[in-house]
């Protein structure tokens, strides 16, 4: 079987790095924080030396940055669940999803990349900071630096790492066995032909290779009418005016290269042009290597067109979750029925009997 | 080497399954990290950041495969992933408070009678 | 008017009977007014109205001490006997077939069985005809007195307007029985009695005694009524049809409903209908063995026990069994007949005995109520369904006369009814018409001669001589040992008047509270001792009954005199057997014994009408019953082929009829001169021979001793109590509690909880996991998440 990695190096490696995580959670009396530490890098860093190794022969190895930033993401993770400062587990964490945003940038996904650390280093974990200092008793003038029982100590060390490290040796032992059962279902190329969906990156690189210089730019709703992009053989099909056509050919034939680049590359010679120039009619541009389908592009196609309901739900649940954290965080404070009544009149509301405007209208509606 | 470059590159290579190994490893990590630091921590708090990490690795996961496959939904999930994070970080937080003010405690067997 | 004209003229002529093959006569029924159905209706608007008063009365809206009740029930039943009289005097010169006044349909099912149609019609009909009309008149003749008696006797107690509510009830229930045109009603009305006599006998619901009395009576009852029920419903399978009119055509064809011819002579249904339905008889007529409730019903108030068990429902089995009297008739053998001739006989004997031992009055007419209703079976048994109804008749009104004039005392000495603690109140102001009432029930109770008792019993014994050997055995042994019981019956009736109301004057009052008569206002207190706080037991003085109780009396015993009348009275075919023979003439109940009658002058009268409706069981005739040849030619003569064959029975060798007059009236004599001697004062009022002086002591008692344990065991009621406790009562409480143990340990125990409890212990098991801590519950599911993983990879390898 063509297991990615040796599963000796692998749960050896994930043994010691457990060995160092129960070592650095916090308890009584001694705590070896840092020979955990030491221990858990070594043994995560074996596997992934091991990983690297295998990658070497088989012309995988991930980009080198990968090396820097998963053993901060592994180790500022250890710090989280091992530091006995709430603040200081916060400020890991956040540490945590920068290096893990990394690895997003890596692996190619720029967009979620830069969300991560908006959204949640930013955002998420800044409620948590604040939260964690609002919820945190003062400490006494005599013990400053005292932490809360709940803080120094882990509770069943022993089993919570063995039971967290038998998931990961399940998981990890199950992937690099199942892995190369997984192919790629799809490419660079099929992504790619999203390009057709994609107008406005086309015609704005034409605009700003001026090919539009004296005509109208068509508009990006246009398409299928005034133009049509073949992502296949990236090219654009452009219905053009006599003028417009006139226009191009004057440019080509006066040597403008790159409009002649664009123009007779792909086919469309000077013969055409006259063609269209004298009744109207279309013209074929080809598509500029660097117009490109990014990361971006795909991300926001899929969320609009493929998942919009999720959507809006996604939104309904912000929503009712802003609403539900503002309603529970609220203080109780009771009020009694005369103070409403003074507060009332206070902001001049109404509230006693409205005999007088009964009264009025009645009469309106007798009459 | 810029930021866009790197990823520009990895896009036009696609991700070879020895390099996607390398990331799941490290969400694996982070995911029994999470576990562990749920299951010893006593602090409600972390033990929310806890779950945060689990979230993070199953991030890393999704678009660790919609790199390989190629496909995009693996990169949205994640977007809906920080949205349910973000709901439920704020929803968990203002019941850490509330809890909080109970009982001027963050442990979570303080509320052990809330089995009913 | 019109409708009315044609429903009279609408009356047919006798349907051929045709001799020696119908067991009787079919007489078609017709139509008849129909304002007679409100006869049983009005009883129960009565009742209804009581029950809205009750309601209201509760609700604080009306007052619960006021008479209204009683004389609203008091109107409803009066007017009931009105129609009734005035149904009867119309009906009476019409040649007497019956009237069958529908109400609405009630039960009117037709289906297609397999072999064709069925149907089950039992409509809320009413039947009227001389049997019951009889029985109608005196029901609600006695319960309008009983009722006005009632009014005073009941005043003051709680729920007054309850126990006229069920009185109301009762008497309507009667009706139905008595007058249902179909078996069912006659169910429904059995059932309603029965119900009703439970509400009355338990009116005191808060002594045990009361309660325990009505609880006996219900279930004895429902032994009976099982019994009745069977009947029926093998009547129904057998005939197809529980109507009565149909039926008794059915019966006189010797077919089913449908047509087909039956055998009487070999089917079992002949025999098991006529036993299933006396047993319902026996039950609800309070015969052997199934009469122990009736003595113990005496629990309730005295119009009840008047009411129920002297005047009405106890005669229900003696009116259903003259009712299907055809029905008994179908056995060739007559099995059911001599079960009831021999059980009546043995009841009356055995009741009177213990009547004899008892001390409390009322409770000697209980028994003597037990006694005579033995002879009515026994009547019924000798095939004198005649003499059956004509003792029901004057029983009613004599019995009737006993219990109230019981009540009077009872009511007037604190629930006094002890015998030894009571004496002379012939003498003691305001309590003749109630010694009166009672020596006229007494000598009627006794058979004195020239009573309505002598002679309605008299009918009776010596319709046992003169029944033949052969159709009834033994009848004539029974007629002695009931001439004997006669006897015993002078003895203990006389035995009450001589020690209750004349000798010494002395009373010592009963235990009984009389809360209620400082309550008691108007007529009452007219009375000297009427006065606040004056009814302690050292200073009692006796309460006399007051206007109603007197007038009811009066009546009553007036009634119980003139009851002789019918005796001579007659206008029909055969004068033997007077009124009620004229009455029951065209009814099913009628019967004409075989042998020749004697009638009460003593002529040999052979008077044969052509088309008698005559018969005997088939088993007699000379030839099959299935032989139609001579189909309604047969003569007057050859109708009774048994005339020939068998000798009608004698006494001593001479004929009953006439011989009877004298033989019972020397038992009678004797037993009332024993009771004297034994019981009566010095001088007139002990007819010279008794020599009591104290209230308590008599000769008896120094008789007592010497007749060994028998007085004890006869005051111990023969122990039949305590037989029925140790061979039925306890093997079925042993039963019941050892099936209670089953289920409480096997079924409950074993099984239900047992069951339950596993997963009760499954749940406690794994309870401790539900700490509410949230690392464990992380912990649980990480666990699983882990084993979840595992398997996907196992199986993945």
């Amino acid at each position: 079987m063509d297991l990615l990695i040796n599963p000796v190096i692998l749960y050896v490696g994930l043994a010691i790095g457990a060995l160092g995580v129960l070592l650095a959670l916090p308890r009584e009396r001694v705590n070896p924080q840092l020979i955990g530490l030491i221990l858990a890098a070594g043994g995560f860093g074996a596997v992934i030396i091991a990983l690297a190794l295998r990658g070497l022969d088989a012309a995988g190895l991930p980009n080198p940055h990968y090396y820097i930033f998963a053993p901060i993401a592994i180790l500022s993770a250890i710090r989280v669940v091992t530091h006995q400062q709430p603040v200081y587990s916060a400020l890991y964490f956040i540490l945590t999803i920068l290096a893990s945003s990394a690895l997003y940038l890596l692996m190619g996904a720029e967009f979620m990349a830069f969300a991560l650390i908006i959204i949640y280093a930013g955002a998420i974990l800044i409620t948590y900071l604040f939260v964690i200092m609002l919820a945190t008793q003062a400490p006494s003038e005599t013990e400053v630096g005292a932490l809360s029982p709940y803080d120094a100590l882990a509770r069943e060390p022993l089993w919570a790492t063995i039971m967290g490290f038998a998931i990961v040796a399940v998981l990890t032992g199950m992937i690099a066995q199942g892995l190369p059962e997984i192919r790629p279902a799809g490419n660079e190329t099929d992504q790619q032909m999203l390009l057709a969906e994609l107008p406005g990156k086309v015609l704005d690189d034409l605009d700003a290779k001026r090919v539009f210089r004296e005509m109208e730019r068509p508009e990006t709703e246009a398409i299928g009418d005034l133009y049509t992009i073949d992502a296949a053989s990236r090219t654009m099909t452009l219905a053009v005016t006599p003028e417009a056509a006139g226009d191009l050919l004057e440019r080509a034939e006066a040597e403008d290269r790159q409009v002649a680049k664009l123009l007779i590359g792909d086919g469309t010679t000077l013969a055409d042009l006259r063609a269209a120039s004298g009744a109207g009619g279309s013209v074929r541009l080809a598509v500029a290597p660097e117009v490109r389908v990014t990361n971006l592009d795909t991300v926001g196609w899929s969320l609009i067109a493929g998942h919009p309901l999720a959507l809006e739900i996604a939104g309904v649940i912000l929503l009712m979750a802003m609403l539900g954290a503002v309603v529970l965080a609220r203080k109780q404070i009771e009020i009694g029925e005369d103070e409403k009544l003074a507060r009332a009149a206070e902001l001049g509301i109404h509230t006693g009997p409205t005999d007088q405007m009964d009264s009025v209208s009645g009469g309106g509606a007798s009459s | 080497m810029t930021i866009a470059s790197l990823a520009q590159d990895t896009i036009a290579a696609g991700m070879p399954l020895a390099e996607l190994y390398h990331y799941l490893f490290v969400a694996g990590v982070l995911f029994g990290l999470g576990v562990i630091g749920f299951l010893a921590r006593r602090n409600l708090i972390i033990m929310f950041l806890c779950t945060e990490m689990m979230f993070q690795a199953a991030g890393i996961t999704l678009i660790a495969f919609s790199k390989y496959h190629f496909n995009p939904d693996g990169e949205v999930f994640v977007i809906f992933v920080l949205t349910i994070a973000a709901a439920e970080a704020a929803l968990a937080l203002a019941l850490v408070v509330l809890l909080f003010r109970r009982k001027e405690t963050l442990d979570a067997s303080a509320w052990a009678m809330l089995k009913g | 008017m019109q409708e009315l004209a044609s429903n009279l003229m609408n009356i047919t002529t006798l349907l051929g009977a045709s001799g020696g093959e119908s067991l009787f006569t079919y007489q078609e029924s017709s139509g008849g007014p129909g304002w007679l159905g409100l006869i049983p209706v009005l009883p129960a608007i009565a009742a209804l109205i009581c029950l809205l008063l009750l309601f209201l009365a509760r609700k604080g809206m009306a007052s619960g001490k006021s008479r209204g009740p009683a004389y609203l029930v008091l109107g409803f039943l009066a007017l009931s006997f009105i129609l009734t009289l005035s149904g009867f005097l119309m009906w009476n010169g019409q040649g007497k077939p019956a009237w069958i006044v529908t109400l609405f349909d009630w039960i009117n099912i037709t289906w297609n069985s397999g072999d064709g149609e069925q149907s089950l019609i039992a409509n809320f009909g009413f039947y009227f005809d001389g049997l019951s009309f009889l029985w109608m008149l005196f029901v609600t003749f006695l319960g309008s007195m009983i009722c006005l008696y009632a009014s005073e006797y009941m005043s003051g107690d709680k729920g007054y307007a309850r126990f006229f509510a069920a009185f109301g009830l009762f008497v309507a229930s009667m009706s139905c029985l008595v007058l249902g045109d179909n078996l069912v009603m006659l169910y429904l009305g059995w059932e309603g009695v029965g119900l009703c006599s439970y509400m009355l006998i338990g009116y005191f619901y808060t002594k045990p005694e009361a309660v325990a009395a009505a609880k006996k009576a219900f279930i004895v009852n429902r032994i009976g009524d099982l019994g009745l029920a069977l009947g029926l419903y093998l009547i129904y399978t057998t005939f197809g049809t529980v109507q009565y009119d149909e039926l008794f055509r059915a019966v006189a064809e010797r077919t089913d409903a449908a047509g087909s011819p039956l055998d009487f002579a070999t089917m079992w249904q002949s025999w098991a209908i006529p036993c299933l339905l006396m047993i319902g008889a026996f039950g609800k007529s309070a015969q052997f063995p199934l009469y122990v409730w009736l003595p113990d019903a005496m629990e309730g108030p005295t119009p009840v026990s008047a009411l129920i068990h002297a005047a009405t429902m106890v005669t229900a089995g003696v009116y259903m069994i003259a009712r299907m009297f055809p029905l008994f008739l179908m056995d060739p053998d007559l099995h059911a007949l001599h079960a009831v001739a021999w059980i009546g006989t043995f009841t009356a004997l055995l009741a009177a005995t213990i009547g004899m031992a008892q001390f409390d009055i009322k409770r000697i007419m209980a028994y003597s109520t037990v006694s005579q209703l033995g002879y009515m079976f026994a009547g019924l048994g000798f095939l004198t369904t005649t003499g059956g109804a004509y003792h029901v008749f004057t029983h009613a009104f004599f019995k009737a006369t006993l219990f109230l004039a019981c009540g009077a005392v009872m009511h007037g000495f604190a629930g006094q009814l002890d015998l030894r603690k009571l004496s002379g109140l012939w003498s003691q102001p305001g309590w003749r018409i109630t010694s009166v009432a009672m020596l006229v029930g007494c000598i009627n109770l006794a058979g004195l001669p020239l009573t309505a008792g002598y002679f309605s019993k008299d009918m009776i014994l010596a319709e046992a001589f003169y029944t033949p050997d052969s159709l009834i055995h033994f009848s004539g042994l029974m007629g002695w040992i009931l001439l004997f019981t006669a006897g015993l019956t002078a003895y203990y009736t006389f035995r009450v008047f001589f020690r209750v109301f004349v000798g010494p004057e002395h009373y010592e009052p009963g235990d009984e509270a009389y809360d209620h008569d400082s309550d008691e206002t108007g007529e009452e207190s007219h009375h000297p001792v009427e006065e606040h706080g004056d009814h302690h037991a050292d200073h009692f003085h006796p309460h006399p009954p007051g206007w109603a109780i007197n007038l009811v009396l009066s009546v009553l015993a007036i009634g119980s005199i003139l009851a002789a009348i019918p005796y001579f009275v007659s206008d029909g075919n055969d004068k033997s057997k007077g009124w009620v023979g004229d009455m029951l003439y065209s009814s099913s109940a009628f019967y004409k014994s075989p042998a020749g009658h004697a009638d009460k002058h003593g002529n040999e009268t052979a008077v044969l009408v052509p088309a008698d409706p005559v018969v005997l069981p088939a088993s007699f005739a000379d030839e099959p019953a299935a032989a139609g040849a001579a189909k309604g030619k047969v003569p007057a003569a050859d109708a009774w082929p048994v005339r020939d064959q068998v000798e009608a029975g004698s006494i001593l060798g001479m004929d009953p009829h006439k011989a009877m007059y004298y033989i019972s009236a020397v038992f009678g004599l004797i037993g009332i001169l024993i009771a004297a001697y034994l019981h009566g004062p010095k001088g007139p009022a002990g007819l010279f021979i008794g020599n009591r002086t104290q209230a308590a002591t008599s000769r008896a008692d120094a008789l007592l001793p010497k007749l060994g344990p028998l007085p004890r065991w006869a005051q111990n009621k023969w122990y039949v109590d305590e037989f029925y406790e140790a061979t039925i009562r306890l093997p079925l409480w042993v039963f019941a509690n050892i099936f209670h143990a089953i289920d409480k340990l096997l079924i409950d125990g074993a099984l239900v909880d047992g069951i339950s409890s596993l997963p009760k212990a499954f749940a406690r098991s794994i309870r401790p996991l539900q700490s509410g801590v949230l690392h464990s519950y992380a912990a649980g599911m990480a666990a699983g998440l882990g084993i979840i993983l595992l398997v996907v990879w196992v199986f993945s390898l």
